[in-house]
Formats: C-alpha cells, sequence, structure tokens
C-alpha cells in the first residue's frame, strides 16, 4: 500500500521562479491495485512519481510505503520498497555492464552487497530464465554489453530487472513513451503480464490516454499540481479517450494544439 | 639496450603498474577525473621510506604507505562529494596540498635507502641475479593486486561501484549509495598507487618530493596503451592490460631514449610521453575509419 498525504512540493522557494508543482496531493493505493496517472505538461506527474521515487523530497505533507514513512529518506535508502522503470531506456540499465552483469545488480537492490562473486551458476541459470520468458532471444546475449541492444529490449530487460528483487510498489515513468509502436505494445502487453502475476501495487504514468483507461485499475488526472480526476471501477468502464480530451480543453480553458500526442 | 636496462625497464613498469591500476579505477570504473595520484604516488614512497629508515618491518611500512594513500583519495572524495568542488579541481587541491605533506613527512626533499633492509632485501642473493628478483619480486605482487581488483570488480559490491561510474541515476534507483562508492573507489584508487610508490622507494633506494610528477599522465599512458591493444573485452582483460601497458610503456621510453639515431636524452622524457600518449589515443580512431 502507498499512501501520499497532502503532498507539497516547491521548486527554487524564494526565488522569482519559485514554481508549486504539487499542491497538496493525497492519494491512497491500495495492495496489487494499477493505478494509471495522466496530465499535461506540467501538471506534476513527474514530481509525483519523483516523490515516491525519492528524486524529490517533498516540502510538506507525508509519503507512506507500506506502514513505513519514507518522507525523508533518498532514492537509494528506499530502493529496496521501490522497483521502476524510467522513460528513457538509456537511464534504466547501464549501457557498459553486461545483460546478466545488470540482472545481479538489480536481484541485489536494496539489500548489502557483499564480496562474493555476483555471477555465480544459479543466479547465471535464474537469470537466463528469466530472459528466456521474454521471447526476445536474449538468453543467448547474456554477456553481451546492454547498450548493444534496442530500446525496446532494453525496457524489457528492465522489466524483467524490476521484479528480480521483490519490492512493495513499481513506478513505470512514460516507460513506452521512447518506442516505436509495436514495441511500446509488446512492453504493454509483458508490463500487464508482469503486474496481474506478481500482483504488484503499480503507479504507471503515461501521455496517452488510450493506454491510461486500457491498463489497470484506476485512473488519476493531475492538473497544476493537484488531482482533478479519480476514477476508478465502473464509472471508468464507461469512460471514453473523448471525455479525458474534453476534460482536458476544459482544465486548460484553451483548445489544445496537440490532440495527436495525447491521443496516441 | 643492454639486458640489465631492459629488465631496468619491465621492472618500473610493473611497479608503475600499480598506478594504471589506480588510474583504471577512479578513470575507468569511476568516471572520476583523479589526479590526486601525483601526490599519493610520493606519498606512498615518503612514508615506507621514513617508517623503514626508523626500523619498521618493511611489510608493514608498505601497509601504512598505503592507508596514507587512502585518507589522501579519501580528502579528494570529500571535497567533491560533501563540498561539492568539480572532482578534477578537488583532486588538483589534494595533489597540491599533498606536495607539502610529503615534505613534512621527509622532512627534507630527498631520502636515501640505500643500506636499510627493504621488502626485496630477504631475495637477494639466493643465485638470482639483484635485476631479476627485482621485476620477479614487484611481479608477484602485480599478480597478486590484478586478482584481488578483478574479484572484487566482478562482485556485488564491485558491481555498484561499476554501475555508479557508468550510470549513477540508476545506481540510486537500485539502492546503490553512490557517494559512498566514490569514497570506496578513490580510496581504494589511492591506497594500490601509494603502494606503487613505496615500491618505487624500495627498488630505487630513495624517495623523492618531486617523483610524483607527471604520475598520472605515465598511469593513463599505461591504461591507454592497454585498452588500444586488448580493447574492452572485461574487468581481467582491462587490468591485465594496464599491467602490460605498463610494462611496454616503460620499454618503448626506454628504447626512444637509448636509441642514437633520435639523439634523445634523458631530460626529453616528458616530451615522448606525451607523444606516446597522443599516439595511443588517436591509433584507434584512425583504424576504425579516420574520423580524427
Amino acid at each position: 500500500m502507498i499512501s501520499v498525504s497532502d503532498i507539497k512540493v516547491v521548486f527554487g522557494k524564494g526565488t522569482p521562479l519559485q514554481k508549486q508543482a504539487l499542491n497538496g496531493v493525497s492519494l491512497t493505493i491500495e495492495e496489487g491495485q494499477f493505478v494509471t496517472v495522466i496530465g499535461s505538461n506540467g501538471a506534476g506527474k513527474s514530481t509525483l512519481l519523483g516523490v515516491l521515487a525519492g528524486d524529490v523530497i517533498a516540502t510538506e505533507g507525508q509519503v507512506k510505503i507500506g506502514t513505513t514513512d519514507v518522507t525523508r529518506q533518498g532514492t537509494a535508502a528506499r530502493a529496496g520498497r521501490v522497483a521502476r522503470v524510467f522513460q528513457d531506456p538509456l537511464t534504466g540499465s547501464c549501457g557498459a555492464l553486461s545483460i546478466e552483469e545488470n540482472l545481479a545488480l538489480a536481484a541485489r537492490r536494496g539489500e548489502r552487497r557483499g564480496l562474493a562473486s555476483a555471477l555465480g551458476p544459479q543466479r547465471r541459470a535464474l537469470f537466463r530464465e528469466r530472459i528466456a520468458e521474454l521471447n526476445l532471444g536474449l538468453e543467448n546475449r547474456m554477456r553481451d554489453r546492454m547498450d548493444l541492444l534496442s530500446g525496446g529490449q532494453r525496457q524489457a530487460v528492465s522489466l524483467v530487472m524490476a521484479t528480480l528483487a521483490g519490492s512493495d510498489v513499481l513506478l513505470l515513468d512514460e516507460h513506452t513513451a521512447a518506442l516505436d509502436p509495436g514495441m511500446a505494445e509488446f512492453i504493454m502487453t509483458l508490463t500487464q503480464k508482469i503486474v496481474s502475476e506478481r500482483k504488484l501495487t503499480t503507479l504507471m504514468v503515461t501521455h496517452s490516454m488510450r493506454q491510461a483507461l486500457d491498463y489497470g485499475h484506476r485512473t488519476v488526472m493531475l492538473h497544476g499540481g493537484e488531482i482533478v480526476l479519480d476514477v476508478s471501477g465502473d464509472s471508468r468502464k464507461t469512460l471514453q479517450v473523448e471525455d479525458l480530451i474534453a476534460m482536458f480543453r476544459k482544465m486548460r480553458g484553451q483548445t489544445l494544439d496537440d490532440d495527436a500526442l495525447l491521443i496516441g | 639496450m643492454s639486458l640489465i636496462a631492459f629488465w631496468g625497464a619491465v621492472e618500473l613498469g610493473l611497479v608503475y603498474a600499480f598506478v594504471a591500476i589506480g588510474v583504471y579505477l577512479a578513470f575507468r570504473v569511476l568516471d572520476f577525473p583523479d589526479l590526486t595520484v601525483d601526490g599519493s604516488f610520493p606519498l606512498g614512497a615518503a612514508v615506507a621510506a621514513v617508517l623503514i629508515i626508523a626500523g619498521v618491518n618493511p611489510w608493514i611500512a608498505a601497509a601504512v604507505a598505503m592507508v596514507a594513500g587512502a585518507i589522501a583519495g579519501l580528502v579528494t572524495a570529500m571535497l567533491n562529494v560533501r563540498f561539492r568542488i568539480l572532482n578534477l579541481l578537488a583532486s588538483i587541491l589534494t595533489m597540491i596540498a599533498l606536495f607539502s605533506v610529503n615534505l613534512r613527512v621527509m622532512g627534507k626533499p630527498n631520502v636515501a635507502l640505500i643500506n636499510a633492509d627493504t621488502m626485496i632485501s630477504p631475495f637477494f642473493g639466493h643465485g638470482l641475479r639483484d635485476f631479476y628478483v627485482r621485476p620477479l619480486f614487484v611481479g608477484i605482487l602485480v599478480v597478486v593486486a590484478v586478482v584481488v581488483v578483478w574479484r572484487f570488480l566482478e562482485s556485488d559490491a564491485g558491481l555498484s561501484m561499476r554501475a555508479t561510474g557508468a550510470n549513477a541515476r540508476m545506481a540510486r534507483a537500485q539502492g546503490v549509495n553512490t557517494n559512498r562508492q566514490i569514497y570506496l573507489g578513490i580510496a581504494l584508487s589511492n591506497a594500490l598507487v601509494a603502494l606503487g610508490g613505496a615500491l618505487f622507494a624500495q627498488t630505487n633506494g630513495f624517495a623523492d618530493v618531486t617523483s610524483g610528477v607527471g604520475t598520472i599522465v605515465v598511469g593513463l599512458a599505461a591504461v591507454i596503451i592497454g585498452e588500444t591493444l586488448f580493447g574492452a573485452r572485461g574487468i581481467l582483460i582491462a587490468l591485465i592490460g594496464c599491467v602490460l601497458g605498463s610494462i611496454l610503456y616503460r620499454i618503448a621510453i626506454q628504447l626512444a631514449l637509448s636509441s642514437d639515431v633520435l639523439g634523445l636524452q634523458a631530460s626529453d622524457l616528458n616530451f615522448v610521453t606525451a607523444l606516446l600518449v597522443t599516439v595511443a589515443l588517436v591509433l584507434p580512431r584512425l583504424r576504425r575509419g579516420g574520423a580524427a
């Protein structure tokens, strides 16, 4: 379970560039719930994700993951609770390390790391098995450097990495945005499979209205650092992409000039 | 080149292999351009020499030299991590400060070790000539260092250090305390460099405050020559590349200086070094299809 209460985040406080990125956001996500988050640029989606991951420390408010208060913990300190897939495939994995080394790194997320060899035969077999499940043929390239893989392949491996060690929450930060449509669909199907198999509490930020409604149990829309829509259950089932776009328009008080991006 | 000159070059190359491995850790593994080595090399030499003259067991003296090097590294890491000083500048500050520290340690610019018992002395006079014993002894220590650093970098702990240098954001997301990795890595790097300095003092019979000048360039030269020859094929190959690069560098220098045809003299050393590093840097680019 995640509970965020009355989070406020101010960037550049006291300077002329002061910006209120989050303005009193409260959100409780039940164990095993899959929440999609939408909102225009600057709505506060990334900041919310950052607050959960530890990249951004909230100015006010409280963040709890499970029963633990993590409000003041940095990224590394709470990594044992938070698994994450980044928007940029280059951010989520180490290009200079091999596929299996990346997996070894992720398998110890949030744990103490000792002087034992990172890649014993048992671990190698486990990693190979998990990568083989992707059906991308990567299991025969375990010793290849990560930067030899395509963006889509790297995201697929990143998803596996996110599930190697246990976590209380999975954060997906527009993780298909940098991919071509075919690969994006493959990654979303994979995401769906992993999340439902492992019953992961998941927060997915997306720019695609379609994705936001098609996946998960609940959709939250942010605007101006506040939650302006929070739908789940039956009312969400009847919600159409057009409705969301209409809401976006109303919110902005103007015609959107990037419809294509939003519908995507 | 005479036999003695050749083995002398190999010996010096092996001593500087510790510097090369240290430079590899800082520059390649952590992506931290660390010039502290210009100070921690003579620091290691100074500490070892002074302790040995004071009658301390030379092995303990070398261990203390390593600790001193590690502390120098920690200072650089602290200036960078804690006080947010640019890494290169932080290391230059430590390097400059170490010049004074080294003078204090020795009490004078130069300490001779000619008749003192060193780590190597027990091995002399067993039938093998001295100019073979020295490189053999240092070579065994280099092999130990390579194996230790290799196993470390392929362990879970080492993997988090490599991730810190390659992608710090990802490392943090995996729960790696990247600041701690910088402290640890730069300390380890400078401990190795200081050990190189301690061995330099013992094989050459003196410690000199100016012996650190250009250590970084020599270390980098070795790393780059190694990479040029062996390419990027895993940690062990890279470390072996550092060692062989360091030896080849010394042999190349020795050849250049001893060939009458070129008309070079000892004072041309720094120019030849710069030239060699430049060639080692440019060569792979030319081979790849010439976008120089």
